[in-house]
């Protein structure tokens, strides 16, 4: 299967957030199919204006980092506030692999 | 509740092997084949994994006389044919029995998917009368669901093929969102929504049609409808809320949409439509519990999309936390698309 996320829970080989925040622009450039969230700046808001996602394309996304960061934000994060930006989202993954290591 | 049904062709669907009758493809098991008619009826749908090539999913089409809703012929695990199968047509796994004669390939789907039904043909008959295999209502949207399906299926490779934004497409297919106060004749419709939805629904607890019925009467609530078409196809009614307007307070006890609405901007007309009514009763605030459960991440999505927030945690018990949204904030903009009817102005 070629889906994003799909390469197993392997860690990133950078595991700092600045790693994580590039796999997350690809993982949303797949999701939408546009290139542009691979430049977007860190603050760029993941829902409605912004990114764009809906709850389909949010649901997605965190299905694909769970598949790919082995980290559950849904279960971990009852507001999603971890969802506000692209910034924000690498920041939670990178502090849920940190306290892992 | 099974909502869909996963065939295998070799030996289960097809009376033969599709790749070792040369020239001559098996026709379908007329045994199988009566009862994916039977179990269509009621509403359930139907889609095809198997190993052989894509003309093997064609070839079983045109021998049944039923368009899937989903094909996913190829060489892979089983188990990741219907891992597909209900991504792309937006199900849960406890709501799909897989049909399979081999029994290797039964235990891999079983081992990779603990919630899927998978049974063998023989078990298959006797299957169809348990009660998952039993919609208590069969409506007109139930019976069309198939028919529904394969519109999206339509819909979603063109939306593919569109470059623009998800709110361009929407406007491009001529989607039509529809609010509006229930009636009596939508009671069997909402019955079968809380009972067949799960993604979105803001509750666990099923409601019959008379519960229906006594909150469509009650002069302290709101019981309103969500409709939902585009030039593809009209899906009727696929979501409503209940409302209790108390004092400043909206609190919305029930919110439930249809998965097959899910990325058509519905969830988030019907929320702006709250929050807006509810400023224009004269409430300061919006409130709705939900169950926390990773079935409800698209709706705590929209839910955080559109500005509420939990309260605090979920009750230990019945899983609840209660959103809240305050409606001084800009609130969220009604989709140029969805549009209030006129019973509700």
């Amino acid at each position: 299967m070629s889906e994003p996320g799909s390469g197993g829970h392997s860690k990133p080989q950078e595991a700092g957030e600045t790693g994580v925040i590039t796999e997350v622009r690809a993982l949303l450039a797949e999701l939408t199919g546009d290139e542009r969230p691979l430049t977007a700046p860190a603050g760029t808001p993941l829902l409605r204006d912004g990114i764009g996602l809906d709850s389909l394309g949010g649901t997605l996304l965190l299905t694909y980092v769970r598949r790919r960061f082995g980290v559950d934000v849904a279960g971990e994060d009852l507001n999603l506030d971890s969802l506000a930006t692209i910034g924000t989202l690498a920041a939670f993954i990178s502090a849920r692999l940190g306290g892992q290591a | 509740m099974i909502k869909c049904v996963v065939w295998d062709l070799d030996n289960t669907l097809l009376a033969g092997i599709y790749l070792e009758s040369a020239g001559q493809p098996p026709p379908a098991d007329p045994q199988m084949a009566g009862l994916l008619a039977e179990l269509a009826a009621r509403g359930i749908l139907h889609a095809v994994a198997s190993r052989n090539p894509p003309e093997a999913g064609a070839h079983a089409q045109a021998q049944t006389g039923h368009a899937f809703a989903a094909i996913r012929c190829g060489w892979g695990a089983k188990s990741e044919a219907v891992a597909a199968i209900i991504d792309q047509l937006g199900l849960t796994a406890e709501s799909v029995a897989v049909v399979d004669d081999d029994s290797l390939e039964r235990a891999e789907v079983a081992f990779a998917h603990p919630d899927v039904l998978v049974l063998a043909p023989h078990e298959l008959a006797e299957a169809v009368t348990w009660p998952q295999f039993n919609p208590p209502a069969v409506t007109d949207e139930a019976r069309r669901r198939g028919e529904l399906y394969l519109q999206r299926r339509a819909r979603s490779e063109e939306a593919k093929a569109f470059g623009g934004s998800r709110d361009d497409f929407l406007r491009y297919c001529g989607t039509a969102v529809t609010i509006a106060a229930a009636s009596p004749a939508d009671l069997p419709r909402l019955h079968e929504l809380s009972v067949r939805t799960h993604q979105f629904n803001s509750s666990a607890a099923q409601v019959s049609e008379e519960e229906f019925g006594r909150l469509l009467g009650s002069p302290e609530r709101r019981v309103i409808t969500v409709r939902l078409s585009d030039r593809y196809a009209d899906d009727g009614l696929v979501g409503a809320c209940v409302v209790r307007p108390s004092g400043g307070t909206w609190d919305t006890e029930l919110l439930m949409m249809s998965c097959r609405a899910m990325g058509r901007g519905v969830i988030d007309a019907l929320l702006a439509w709250i929050c807006r009514a509810a400023q224009a009763g004269a409430a300061t605030e919006v409130t709705l519990p939900c169950v926390i459960s990773p079935r409800s991440v698209p709706l705590r999505i929209a839910l955080t999309g559109a500005g509420f927030r939990a309260a605090g945690p979920a009750d230990a018990r019945t899983r609840t936390a209660v959103y809240a949204r305050r409606l001084d904030e800009p609130l969220p903009a009604m989709p140029s698309w969805a549009h209030a009817a006129a019973d509700l102005e």
